[in-house]
Parts: C-alpha cells; sequence; structure tokens
C-alpha cells in the first residue's frame, strides 16, 4: 500500500512539475524573451541529464559531480525564473505609469557596468586537536564546493574533498561576472556533502546500518543514524529554498546541504586579497557539518568599463597649460582616468605615446568657459592639480553638439567614478585562467600536517634519522660550523644514533654544558610545576627560533627527575608535528634539540598537556594560538646566539614559508 | 625588550633604529622596494620572523635587491614600529600599507628593531 502512495505521488508530483515548465514557458514567451528561454530551457535539459546520471551511476565521486551539477542547475533555474517574473512586473508597471501618464524622472543617468571577478577563495578550518588525534583510521570527509551568485548568474566550483587534514578549503577556480552594475550583491554559499551520507547508505539493511552506527565512535554513530533514517532526505534539499514552483524528483544520492553563505558588495572591492565574514547555517551534529574558522579569504576585483573601454573619442583643439595663443589640432580618446591626445586618429591604432595626456579622476573640475568670440563653440577647461599648482588645459571643437557631447561624456565619467569608487583608482587585473587538467594538482593536497610523517616505530631513532638527513639536504652543517664553534651537543647526534632501550634523560647528563646558564629562573621554575620536563620545554617552544644554549639550562631542571615511565611514544603528537614542522623554517641547531626531548616530553605523558606545547603549530587554530602564549610565558633569553642571519636560513623553506596564501604579504 | 612575551595593553620597549627611506619614483607610482607581512587582523603564526608568535607587529618579509629600502638599510625579517611617527605595532595590514605608500609623502622615517639589534646592544653594556 505505501508503495503505491508513493507511486502516486511521484506522479503527482511530476504533473506539478510539466504544469511549472508550461507556466514559465508562457510568461517567457509573452515576454518576447527568447534569450531567457533559451536558458531555460538548456538548464531544464542539463536538470534532466544530471538526474539520470545521478540514478545510474555507481561510483561515488562521479554521484558527487552529478549532484553538484543538479543543485546548480536548479539554483540557475531559479534565478531565470525570478528574473522573468521581475520582468513581467516591469512590463505591467510601465504600461501602468504610461496610463496614468505619471512619468518617472526621465534623463536617468545609469553608471556603467562592470566586469566582476571573484578567485582563489580560501576557508580556514579549525580543527579541534581531540578530532585530530583520535581515531586514526576512519578519515571522515566531506565534499565541498562554493556556489557563487550574482544577478541572474550562477557558477559553482570544482568540488574539493575535505579531511581533517587540511587547513583551509581552496578553491582555484576564478570566476568572472560579466555586465554588473554598481548595486550588485554577489553571494557565495558554500554547500558540503558528507563522504558516508547518500544512497549508499540508504540503501544499507537496517541490522547492518544498525550495527555499524554502534560500532562507530558516538558522533560519527549519530550522522549514520541520521542520515538512514527514512524521509531525512527532504526533497528540498538539492536546491535552495525551492518550493512547489519546482518540485524536485527525489533522487536517490549525495545530496548538498548549505553549510555557510555571505554576501558581498562593492564595498569588498579591492585589488587584493580580504578577510571576510561567514555566516555558518549548520550546527555539529549534521553529518556534513565542517568546523569553519568563520571567515572566508577572497580576492574580490572590479573593472568597471569606464576604465577599460575608450568612452568618448573625436577630433579636438587643444591648447596647453602655458601657450597663450597656440591650439594645437589633436584626436583625443577618453578612457579610464586619462584623457589621451593622439597627433593624429593613426596613432592610437599604431600605439604610439599621446602627445599630452591629461587625467581625468576625482580632483579634475572640468567646466564650459565663456563663449570665445572668434569662434562659434564654446571651450571646456580641465584643471588638474599636480602637486599643489593647478595646470588647465582648455578643449575646443568645432561645433556646439561636439562641445556638449564632450562635456555629457565628462559627466558620465565623473558620475561612473563616483559610483563605482574605488574600483577606479586604479585598474584591477583580471587573470583569466588558462585551460589546465586538473590531474596537475596533486591527490593528497598538501597540509602542514602531513609534512612529517613518521610512520615507522616513531622512536627516537627514526626522528633523528629524519634530522640527520634533512640536515644533509639544507647544508647546514657547514654553516652552523662556521656561524658557532661545534657545540658540544651537537655530538649527540653524531654518536647516538639508534638508542632504543637507553632512557633519555640519561643522554643528556653525559655532556658538560659549556655556558653557565645565567638565566637563573628556568632550574627554578622546573621545580614548582610537576612534569617539569614540560615547563622546560615550554621554554623551549617559545625560543627555539634563538638560543640552543637555554637547552643546557633546561636539562639543569631535567637531571634531578628521574624518568617517569619507559619511553613509549604516542606517534604524531601535536607537540612533535610542531616541532618538526618549525624545523622546516627555524635554525635547525636549536631545533634539533626540541625534536629530540619531545618524545621524553611525551613519555611523561599527560595527553591533556600536548595542546599546551603546541606553540609553534602553523595552523591557523584559534586554540593552539591561545596556547601558545601559555607555553611562551618563557624567560628572556639572555644568552646572546648569533643565530645564522637571513643569508644562513634556507631559502627554500622560507619561501614555502612565505606563501601569500598562508599568509598575506604587501609591496610597497 | 624581550619580544618572546608581550601582555597586551603594557607598554613595550625596544632598542629601535631609525631608517630614512627616500621613496624612488617610477613613473607615477613611489616605491619603497620592500614587502611587509602581519597586522592585527593577519594570522600571526604564519609569521617566519617573529619570535614571538602571538606577535601581529607588522614584518618586513622582503628587501628588493638594489631599491631604496636595502640602500637605506632596511633588512629582511625586521620589525616595523613606526611610520612617520605613526604606530606600527597595533594596525591592520592595510593600514600599514597604506601608512607607508601616501602619495604626499616623499620619505619615510621607520623605527625598525630586529633580534641582532638587541643583542647587539646587550653585549656592549
Amino acid at each position: 500500500m505505501p508503495m503505491d502512495r508513493m507511486a502516486d505521488m511521484e506522479e503527482k508530483l511530476r504533473i506539478l512539475e510539466d504544469l511549472n515548465m508550461i507556466y514559465i514557458r508562457q510568461i517567457a514567451l509573452s515576454l518576447k524573451d527568447s534569450d531567457i528561454q533559451k536558458k531555460i530551457d538548456h538548464e531544464i535539459r542539463m536538470r534532466d541529464g544530471a538526474c539520470k546520471l545521478l540514478a545510474a551511476c555507481s561510483q561515488r565521486d562521479q554521484a558527487l559531480e552529478a549532484s553538484k551539477s543538479l543543485l546548480t542547475c536548479n539554483t540557475r533555474i531559479m534565478a531565470y525564473m525570478s528574473e522573468l517574473q521581475r520582468m513581467k512586473e516591469a512590463q505591467v508597471m510601465q504600461r501602468v505609469a504610461r496610463r496614468s501618464s505619471d512619468a518617472g524622472p526621465m534623463d536617468d543617468r545609469h553608471p556603467c557596468k562592470a566586469k566582476v571577478a571573484i578567485s582563489d577563495l580560501r576557508i580556514p578550518l579549525m580543527w579541534k586537536d581531540t578530532e585530530y588525534f583520535k581515531n586514526k583510521g576512519e578519515l571522515h570527509r566531506c565534499a565541498v564546493f562554493c556556489l557563487l551568485q550574482l544577478g541572474g548568474q550562477s557558477f559553482d566550483t570544482d568540488m574539493v574533498m575535505v579531511d581533517r587534514t587540511l587547513t583551509d578549503i581552496c578553491f582555484e577556480n576564478t570566476i568572472v561576472f560579466e555586465e554588473v552594475s554598481p548595486g550588485f550583491e554577489l553571494r557565495v554559499e558554500l554547500y558540503s556533502s558528507s563522504w558516508e551520507d547518500g544512497g549508499s547508505a540508504g540503501s544499507t539493511p537496517r541490522k547492518l546500518a544498525s550495527k555499524l552506527s554502534s560500532s562507530l565512535g558516538r558522533s560519527a554513530g549519530k550522522r549514520m543514524r541520521a542520515a538512514m533514517e527514512p524521509g531525512g532526505n527532504s526533497p528540498t534539499s538539492h536546491g535552495g529554498g525551492t518550493t512547489l514552483l519546482l518540485p524536485v524528483p527525489s533522487v536517490p544520492g549525495p545530496k548538498y546541504h548549505l553549510l555557510a553563505h555571505t554576501t558581498l558588495t562593492l564595498t569588498h572591492v579591492q585589488d587584493s586579497f580580504r578577510t571576510h565574514d561567514l555566516s555558518i547555517t549548520a550546527n555539529e551534529e549534521c553529518s556534513f557539518w565542517l568546523p569553519l574558522y568563520g571567515s572566508v579569504c577572497c580576492r574580490l576585483a572590479a573593472q568597471p568599463h569606464c576604465m577599460t573601454q575608450q568612452m568618448m573619442s573625436g577630433q579636438l583643439r587643444v591648447k596647453l597649460g602655458g601657450d597663450p595663443q597656440g591650439w594645437t589640432d589633436i584626436y583625443g580618446v577618453l578612457k579610464g582616468t586619462k584623457l589621451f591626445c593622439y597627433h593624429k586618429q593613426d596613432d592610437k591604432e599604431a600605439s604610439v605615446d599621446p602627445a599630452v595626456t591629461i587625467g581625468i579622476n576625482k580632483e579634475t573640475r572640468i567646466r564650459a568657459a565663456e563663449k570665445d568670440p572668434h569662434s562659434k563653440a564654446q571651450s571646456i577647461c580641465i584643471s588638474n592639480q599636480y602637486g599643489g599648482e593647478e595646470v588647465t588645459h582648455t578643449l575646443s571643437t568645432d561645433s556646439r553638439e561636439d562641445t556638449q557631447r564632450w562635456m555629457e561624456a565628462f559627466w558620465q565619467q565623473f558620475y561612473d567614478m563616483s559610483q563605482w569608487k574605488q574600483c577606479c583608482d586604479d585598474l584591477m587585473k583580471i587573470d583569466l585562467p588558462s585551460p589546465r587538467k586538473p590531474a596537475l594538482i596533486s591527490p593528497k593536497q598538501g597540509s602542514l600536517y602531513h609534512e612529517m610523517v613518521i610512520d615507522t616505530s616513531d622512536d627516537i631513532s627514526t626522528v633523528t634519522d629524519i634530522l640527520t638527513r634533512r640536515m644533509h639536504d639544507s647544508d647546514l652543517r657547514s654553516r652552523l660550523e662556521q656561524a658557532t664553534p661545534t657545540p658540544v651537543w651537537l655530538s649527540l647526534f653524531e654518536e647516538d644514533c639508534s638508542p632504543p632501550t637507553t632512557p633519555i634523560p640519561s643522554h643528556y647528563q653525559k655532556p658538560p654544558v659549556p655556558r653557565p646558564c645565567s638565566s637563573p629562573r628556568s632550574p627554578a621554575r622546573a621545580s614548582p610545576r610537576c612534569g617539569g620536563r614540560l615547563s622546560s620545554l615550554a621554554s623551549l617552544t617559545s625560543e627555539s627560533d634563538s638560543p640552543c644554549s637555554t637547552s643546557p639550562c633546561s636539562r639543569h631542571g631535567w637531571t634531578p627527575e628521574p624518568p617517569a615511565a619507559p619511553p613509549s611514544f604516542r606517534p604524531r603528537t601535536l607537540s612533535l608535528d610542531a616541532k618538526l614542522s618549525s624545523l622546516r623554517v627555524r635554525g635547525y641547531s636549536a631545533g634539533l634539540q626540541c625534536a629530540c626531548q619531545t618524545p621524553a616530553a611525551v613519555t611523561s605523558g599527560s595527553p591533556h598537556r600536548a595542546p599546551a606545547l603546541a606553540g609553534l603549530s602553523c595552523s591557523s587554530t584559534s586554540s593552539t594560538s591561545s596556547s601558545s602564549s601559555e607555553g611562551s610565558g618563557g624567560p628572556d633569553s639572555d644568552l646572546p646566539f648569533s643565530r645564522p642571519g637571513a643569508a644562513g636560513r634556507s631559502a627554500r623553506n622560507l619561501r614555502s614559508k612565505l606563501d601569500p596564501r598562508n599568509w598575506l604579504q604587501s609591496q610597497v | 625588550m624581550s619580544q618572546t612575551f608581550h601582555i597586551p595593553g603594557q607598554p613595550i620597549t625596544a632598542y629601535v633604529q631609525r631608517i630614512e627611506i627616500k621613496k624612488l619614483r617610477e613613473g607615477s607610482n613611489l616605491i619603497l622596494g620592500f614587502s611587509i607581512g602581519g597586522g592585527i587582523d593577519q594570522d600571526p603564526g604564519q609569521n617566519p620572523f617573529s619570535e614571538d608568535k602571538t606577535d601581529k607587529g607588522i614584518y618586513v618579509t622582503r628587501v628588493t635587491p638594489g631599491g631604496p629600502a636595502e640602500d637605506a638599510g632596511l633588512i629582511m625579517g625586521d620589525k616595523i614600529m613606526q611610520v612617520n611617527g605613526w604606530d606600527m605595532t597595533m594596525v591592520t595590514h592595510d593600514q600599514a600599507r597604506k601608512k607607508l605608500t601616501k602619495k604626499s609623502e616623499d620619505v619615510v622615517r621607520l623605527l625598525v628593531t630586529r633580534k641582532s639589534l638587541e643583542d647587539a646592544v646587550r653585549k656592549s653594556m
């Protein structure tokens, strides 16, 4: 019985859908706008295709791509339909206005349109370190993409797989919107779909499903159970806000849900990267949840037509500033913030430099001068301030109409500049991406956490092997020997390459401390806190950059304490990651010790301390940055240690650290 | 001053060096010849030059060889404390950039601090 009812409903929905299509087509026809009609037809065909593909495909990622196209098509159809309705309304209003002879203000000045491009979208994530470390096997993944809408145009970015090894979601696409007016609103929506979610889960038999959900972790199981509940997949989840106007066929398969959104306008347009706030519309209980930091970085640029196209051109006569009598015949071209005056029209084609360039910007003043008794036409005076001086150029044309047209062009230019504000200061570059194969992007998006993977038995021998290998690579040893006399502790690494059994602290009792520790605070500080190792390690985290010689100090603090437990290391702790990733940038001298002593810190072992040592974690998580201030409450380094200067640092590592995607830099 | 740990709100003391850079005119632009990073709106953990990873100050990330900044003695890794009297320790990235690129000024006088400077002073004391 229920099956019949389902089939019945489906059929009713299909009929409604067809009726809606007819209605839409009618409106389009009545408006005699074949353009939108064609677009709607195209989108409907795409949508049907996507539905069929979704039903047919078996591969997970194919299904996700098809679902994404489906969502985009739906959004586009909605946009076209609302546009149609608006046009219909406008038509009706116009007819009413004409009838009532209540004409609106004529001669409205319209600002010029622009090309708006948004690129390099980056959404930082904020993983909790507990989530990062607790389960090694299961990797909760989500497929995300961004939907960008402006006016009637909608575009989607490529799909990106996100799991907890990523620190940011990066979209490589550049999306260009044409013919945009200054009051635009660019809506950015982030959709995500959980990897476990979707058709495959729906078809799981009940018993197996309950077994699965009980064997997974608590939160993951909750999500799975929610996903597998019948009726959990609402038909409206395929497209934002669809109602009966466009009933969506309920297709099995992965569904995307809105995770966050924001709206960008003219005030957000700038020639460089900017950070904007995101409004998050989901909560942690959803299966498609991702811990977003709450902002999105992107570059939103606009090229108004007044800056890229020539707005006016014609023959002019110009009287240059200092010359009282002479009029020069030139061919003038008004483009962007300048009026170019060429000797001949052909010069412009030949890219010869103009004879005169007159700036037309916000500070320019233009006025029509008094009638010249010798000629019939009025002349136009353009005044600019060049560093305190006022320079005036006078233009004159052959006829009154020409003068009027030039004045009109100037007024239009000023109006455009006032509407487009900061976009008219300088031309913003918009790079259209060259089509390239997506295979260029490596499958594992390089994450900072992946850079130092230690997969063999995580003991100190492995760590030291890796470190010594890195040292050879970067050729630091020779530099170190030049910079400072070889510190005694360096011998540690040469002798002890495989110390699996000897307990750690005994290593450090061996070498005599070369420099007296002049900061009395650190050994004293070691005792009051339990786990004195941790406190001395904390001082290391803050100063790994500078004095390696703080470590002799802290070793003082170490020696009185007996080893708490045999060296059993927890692989890939946050502190280890932080130290090892900091190695890539800092002087290796200091870094070597950090890594050496870190596993020992882990042995003393309360896992909740690990976050406190995460002072150098390079992710943009707020939790670690707050604990870094706690961890770096160490003594100031009184010991002068001239670390190798900028030349000594490995240039390669620095360049990678100075990646503008991680950290904004500006050239001045 | 040790820059390893600063409590926000407390006054900073530092050993600074004065650097006067004369801007170079290139067409209609005035360039200084270096790049900056940092700012209170940026992530301080990404700064490879700072000792204190919560330091949101403005740092010099690159110095163009042969440019006006290099001639004046600016070095990569310097932290800019003031520009022509304007404070740079609590500004956004864009505010810092604007203070450096004012079209009406031909010269910027910076106060910069660097670790080696501090050490040198301390050694000589």
